[in-house]
């Protein structure tokens, strides 16, 4: 809380507030309240949608009622008919996630470390960044046949760019002081990378890899509706060709929950990596 | 303080809308509230017993329904009334009963303003459920079903053709070493098709594969496009393909393949869906525009249509598609009947095909024949 008293020389006065008197508790509130709107923002929606659908506002039988969507869902689930889809889409994930960062790391650091090869790569890599990703997909086709090949194949390229240009721009970033105090100490290259580049960069490159987890999801989903026969992306499109809504909503939902808990686990492997790095506390930023 | 009152605020939301959100009012409208089943018929001139057949009569050699040309006469509404009907393609010859009638004013003498609109099955069946546009040139697919056991009234109402007995159009096999005609293990083989699952042509495929030890369940699809699936069976990379016309063409004769078995004769298997507007709310205009579609018909698609070589030009003019290719295959039969059955044995394959749930659909659930019966005259 803030007086100003009314003197000559106008004092400034700065009582504490709640948060210095009571941080403890305080913060516990702030991070209670938090925690409830993230809850019930989309709580609300739902039963918003519920409503909407029990009343009549919208077609349940184009839009189902959330309860459903998870009634049916869980039948699917209880049944086994829903898992063999979430798996396939899962492994695609995955499979491609970790080619594509490891891909994208390796090539973002070479690049960021060595200006020449970013001189020789930049121009081509930056073309291949802005073709939509899906349009690659009949190539990969062409290359990897039918199956699994060109979902992984796709799924690795669209999560290389985000990752690769993250760790370029982030071992660039690296102060120049930060280097010289590495050379000063005779640090040899796998030195350098230990304990200069890789601590600088790696906040930044995991900031790419949550961008690329969700985009790998959307991207997937896609690319199961032209060219597989499982996966949720597949069960959508199937079910939507089918007339059958409620199986619909239901992949709709899974992909959902599949992209929120890919990105929750990426940014949770981040902060285990960097716990030197300002925490990332999620939704909720106090 | 202000921390309660945001969570009361919340928990009053949340209680307001689960007490709100009770059963939906939303009713079924499966069943047709309008009477399409309830309306005078009165005989048609030119329409006479050759008008209808019985439809338990599934005999591959049935004649089909047929009207003297230029019957049923038109009948036009008072007042013009506009419809959409929409179609996979434009281009395809099963289309062109309904692409003469437009061209040749058919439906105008009825009164109707018809619009052909191209939209793929996903994209229609739902506009035609809610009623967005009147009807659908289509099939009764797996997708329909589903659309009506949902609760959106969907009618099957007219037919479109069954095959020419001469067509080869179906399931084409690569024969393996001491195979025959007669003698081929579909157990276990690899079909290339570009018709994707739930299509009605599940059933004839269904068929064909039982009568050689096969079934939909038994075998591994590959789905490919339209210019691959004579590639993928003539190189080996799937040893069976459900070809269409004019494809097949290209490998009758062939030493090395056989034809197992297309769609079966006298028995449509597509033709016109009506939604809710036309079965309910506008019958006068369902049962027009079937009457200019059953006149087009019985005018121009009487029996061999393709002797007629102006016919033939005209047609593949209208179509936008090659003369040549359009000669290459015989007439189709046009039927505006649909039979007996038929929607019952659509759902076996279906579940066969593992692309419908629940009890199968009555067939008065799928079929109304009503609308074609009032505009050719037949009382039942």
């Amino acid at each position: 809380m803030t007086t100003l008293t009314p003197d000559r020389t106008s004092v400034v006065v700065r009582r504490p507030g709640p948060q210095e008197l009571h941080p403890v508790r305080t913060h516990r509130r702030r991070r209670a309240l938090e925690l409830s709107l993230a809850a019930a923002v989309p709580l609300v929606l739902i039963l918003l949608w519920q409503l909407a659908a029990a009343q009549a506002w919208i077609d349940d039988r184009v839009y189902p009622a959330p309860s459903t969507i998870l009634a049916d869902g869980w039948d699917r689930a209880a049944a086994g008919d829903l898992w063999p889809d979430v798996w396939a889409t899962l492994k695609r994930v995955l499979a491609g996630y970790a080619i594509g960062t490891a891909a994208g790391y390796a090539l973002g650091l070479l690049m960021g470390s060595l200006s020449l090869v970013r001189a020789a790569l930049e121009p081509s890599l930056d073309a291949l960044y802005v073709v939509p990703k899906l349009a690659l997909l009949p190539i990969f086709l062409n290359m990897f046949g039918l199956g699994e090949g060109p979902q992984v194949a796709l799924v690795a390229a669209t999560v290389f760019f985000f990752v690769w240009i993250s760790t370029m721009s982030a071992v660039i970033a690296v102060p120049t002081g930060h280097r010289d105090a590495g050379r000063v100490f005779g640090a040899s290259w796998w030195q350098m990378f230990r304990h200069v580049l890789l601590p600088a960069s790696l906040p930044s490159v995991l900031v790419g890899a949550r961008i690329a987890a969700g985009v790998a999801v959307l991207v997937i989903v896609a690319s199961e509706q032209i060219a597989a026969t499982n996966g949720l992306g597949h069960l959508i499109f199937d079910s939507r060709a089918l007339f059958q809504n409620d199986v619909m909503f239901v992949g709709i939902v899974c992909v959902a929950v599949l992209g929120v808990l890919f990105s929750e686990l990426v940014r949770i492997v981040g902060r285990l990596l960097t716990p030197w790095a300002p925490r990332d506390r999620g939704r909720g930023q106090s | 303080m202000r921390g309660r009152r945001a969570y009361g605020a919340v928990l009053a939301v949340g209680v307001l809308l689960v007490s709100a959100a009770c059963s939906s009012p939303y009713e079924s409208d499966s069943e047709p509230k309008a009477g399409a089943n309830n309306r005078t018929i009165r005989p048609v001139e030119g329409c006479g017993d050759t008008s209808w057949t019985d439809p338990a009569d599934l005999s591959p050699t049935r004649l089909p329904a047929r009207c003297q040309a230029g019957a049923p006469p038109p009948q036009p509404l008072p007042k013009t009334r506009k419809l959409t009907i929409a179609t996979g393609t434009l281009s395809a010859e099963y289309v062109a009963p309904l692409q003469v009638a437009l061209d040749k004013g058919e439906f105008k003498k009825e009164g109707l303003d018809v619009t052909l609109k191209v939209l793929p099955t996903p994209d229609a069946l739902p506009l035609l459920a809610k009623g967005d546009i009147d009807a659908q040139w289509a099939a009764p697919e797996a997708a329909v079903m589903n659309g009506i056991r949902g609760g959106f009234d969907i009618r099957w109402v007219v037919g479109n053709f069954s095959p020419d007995p001469e067509s080869k159009s179906g399931l084409w096999v690569r024969l393996k070493k001491g195979e025959s005609a007669d003698r081929v293990a579909m157990a276990g083989r690899r079909m290339g098709t570009m018709i994707g699952k739930g299509s009605v042509i599940a059933y004839p495929m269904e068929q064909a594969l039982e009568k050689h030890g096969g079934g939909l369940d038994k075998i591994q699809y590959a789905q490919l496009g339209s210019a691959d699936v004579l590639t993928a069976l003539q190189n080996g990379g799937v040893d069976s393909a459900w070809l269409l016309d004019p494809v097949w063409r290209r490998v009758d004769g062939e030493p090395g393949y056989t034809f197992l078995g297309g769609q079966p004769l006298g028995e449509p298997l597509g033709g016109m869906l009506y939604g809710p507007s036309l079965l309910n709310d506008d019958v006068d205009a369902g049962v027009a525009l079937l009457r200019a579609y059953i006149r087009t018909i019985n005018t121009y698609f009487i029996s061999d249509y393709k002797q007629d070589a102006a016919f033939v030009s005209y047609l593949a003019k209208l179509l936008k598609s090659d003369e040549a290719i359009l000669r290459s295959t015989p007439s189709l039969r046009m039927d505006w009947e649909i039979r007996t059955g038929t929607t019952d044995r659509l759902q076996s394959a279906y579940r066969a095909q593992g692309v419908s749930e629940g009890d199968p659909l009555p067939e008065s659930k799928t079929v109304n024949r009503a609308l074609y019966e009032e505009a050719t005259g037949h009382r039942s």
